[in-house]
């Protein structure tokens, strides 16, 4: 489903330093697998994710999904993004829309549905995330953990075979990150392809098919929940682990 | 805000000085005799209006007239202002070079030479190429002005909206120019209604320099009348009241869309 190779992605900073945020990353992940990806903050873990719909480009490699080449010169990105859904740390819902509305909007001007059609969409998905009650208030008037739901739910009305999530709980009080991870643990047990980057090892250890260590813009260690949390390999792993348990 | 003895005791004073002052410098300046009698006949007055059209009924005195064209001008100018700042504004945030320094060549031109001059340009030298009525071409050179000044405001809008909501769009499959248009746009200009309301308030005061290619604006309507009846005082007083009318009721309309679009906050 999706497979990088010998990915390069370098930052500038402003003073005209380069950051290498991937460097000759490779990895693939199979269709309906649940990946995590874990790593101490300047690993690439969110470049990673932000490279496969093009919210970054890549310097240099290839990024295939569903057999797409998704930087060849004839590939309209915009088709790419409407089958990966994506879920970001700030929620980032639109404030001058309804949750209804956030919800229907891309459906209707990108998936081009009937507007009634979206709205039956958008209310199955809003009831699924559990705030169906919520349907005609602003994002404002929500709490964190009901705008991340809002937010998977417009991510789900497109219909994606991919969903990624980018340190979706890292910004929700703790009383909130649950029912955040429930919906997405929901989402792992029927079968959405999920690259998601988290520093829940609890939901690592109880979804996830594989999870995968970054530093420095690689892979340093990947494997089973099981085998990563009883007995990591590599020190690198172990001493992030150690930390952060 | 509630009025108390401070309020009334600051009020009180300023009231007096006016008095005071009025008394001071009439006394030792010029007598004049005021002519308000005659200034409601500029704005109606029930009459005929020549041998051909000597129907006597109410009619518009010139004051009126021209507090109508300078409507007029302002309305259209502001129309095309908006259009004009939109595209400037979506422009100098461009990657595209040519068109950042088109839009941005743009602005520092218009934002940097004296409107007065600009006026004469458009009428004199572009409008009399395009054939263009006095009133397109004021219209058109206060337009072009205040796109300047709108396109500004416009990058600056765009620009506060926080990048994730760019982001959030595009991962949805949404284009730039759909982005833009339903989430980015809408967002910018809630945001910027009062530097744009200021702006406006300006172009229909700014607006008085068209009186200079003889359109029959408000400006232009009270010098003529002060010409043909040396009632000065009284027709520039006027004629002030009336640009307050105007600007005013531009100040009421913004802040009353500014509390419309405040639901969502």
């Amino acid at each position: 489903m999706i497979e990088a190779r010998n990915v390069y992605k370098t930052f500038k900073t402003p003073d005209r330093r380069e950051v290498k945020a991937l460097v000759d990353f490779s990895t693939s992940i199979e269709k309906g697998e649940v990946v995590v990806i874990i790593g101490p903050s300047g690993s690439g873990k969110s470049t990673f994710l932000r490279c496969l719909n093009q919210l970054e480009e890549i310097d240099s490699g290839e990024i295939i999904i569903d057999g797409v080449d998704i930087y060849g010169k004839k590939v309209d990105i915009n088709e790419v993004r409407e089958e990966i859904g994506m879920v970001f740390q700030s929620f980032n819902l639109f404030p001058h829309k309804t949750v209804l509305e956030n919800v229907i909007l891309a459906q209707i001007i990108v998936r081009g549905r009937k507007k009634s059609e979206a709205i039956d969409i958008a209310r199955g998905l809003l009831r699924k995330v559990g705030i169906l009650e919520k349907e005609n208030v602003y994002p404002s008037q929500l709490s964190g953990g009901q705008q991340q739901r809002v937010a998977i739910a417009r991510a789900l009305a497109m219909h994606p075979k991919i969903m990624m999530f980018d340190e979706a709980t890292s910004a929700l009080d703790p009383e909130m990150i649950g029912e955040v991870l429930d919906v997405m643990k929901t989402l792992a047990r029927e079968g959405m392809t999920m690259v998601v980057v988290t520093h829940e090892m609890g939901f690592a250890r109880e979804v996830s098919d594989r999870v995968v260590f970054m530093d420095g813009g690689q892979i340093v260690e990947e494997g089973t929940a099981e085998h990563f949390f009883s007995n990591p390999t590599h020190d690198r792993t172990k001493l992030f682990l150690s930390q952060i348990l | 805000m509630q009025f108390n003895k401070r309020s009334l005791i600051t009020l009180g004073v300023l009231a007096l000085i006016v008095i005071a002052s009025y008394y001071f410098f009439t006394r030792k300046g010029i007598t004049y005799i005021w002519h308000w009698e005659k200034i409601p006949e500029m704005l109606f007055y029930h009459g005929s209006k020549s041998a051909e059209d000597a129907v006597p009924r109410l009619r518009m005195g010139v004051l009126m007239m021209g507090f109508i064209l300078t409507l007029k001008i302002s309305v259209a100018s502001i129309f095309f202002a908006i259009i004009i700042g939109t595209i400037v504004g979506i422009c100098r945030l461009s990657k595209e070079p040519v068109t950042k320094g088109l839009a941005m060549a743009y602005v520092e031109l218009i934002r940097n030479t004296p409107l007065l001059v600009q006026i004469y340009i458009i009428y004199f030298f572009v409008g009399s190429m395009l054939r263009l009525s006095a009133f397109t071409a004021g219209t058109a050179a206060l337009a072009i002005f205040a796109g300047a000044y709108v396109g500004e405001i416009v990058r600056a809008g765009i620009q506060s909206i926080h990048k994730g909501q760019m982001e959030a769009s595009r991962s949805l499959g949404m284009t730039y120019a759909k982005a833009m248009r339903h989430i980015i746009l809408p967002q910018a200009f809630k945001r910027i209604i009062p530097p744009l309301a200021g702006q406006f308030i300006s172009l229909v005061k700014d607006s008085s320099l068209v009186s200079v290619i003889a359109l029959a604006d408000l400006m232009f309507q009270g010098q003529q009348a002060v010409a043909r009846t040396y009632y000065a005082f009284e027709i520039y007083f006027t004629v002030a009241a009336l640009y307050l009318v105007m600007t005013f009721a531009l100040s009421m309309a913004t802040q009353y869309i500014e509390r419309r679009l405040a639901i969502s906050d």
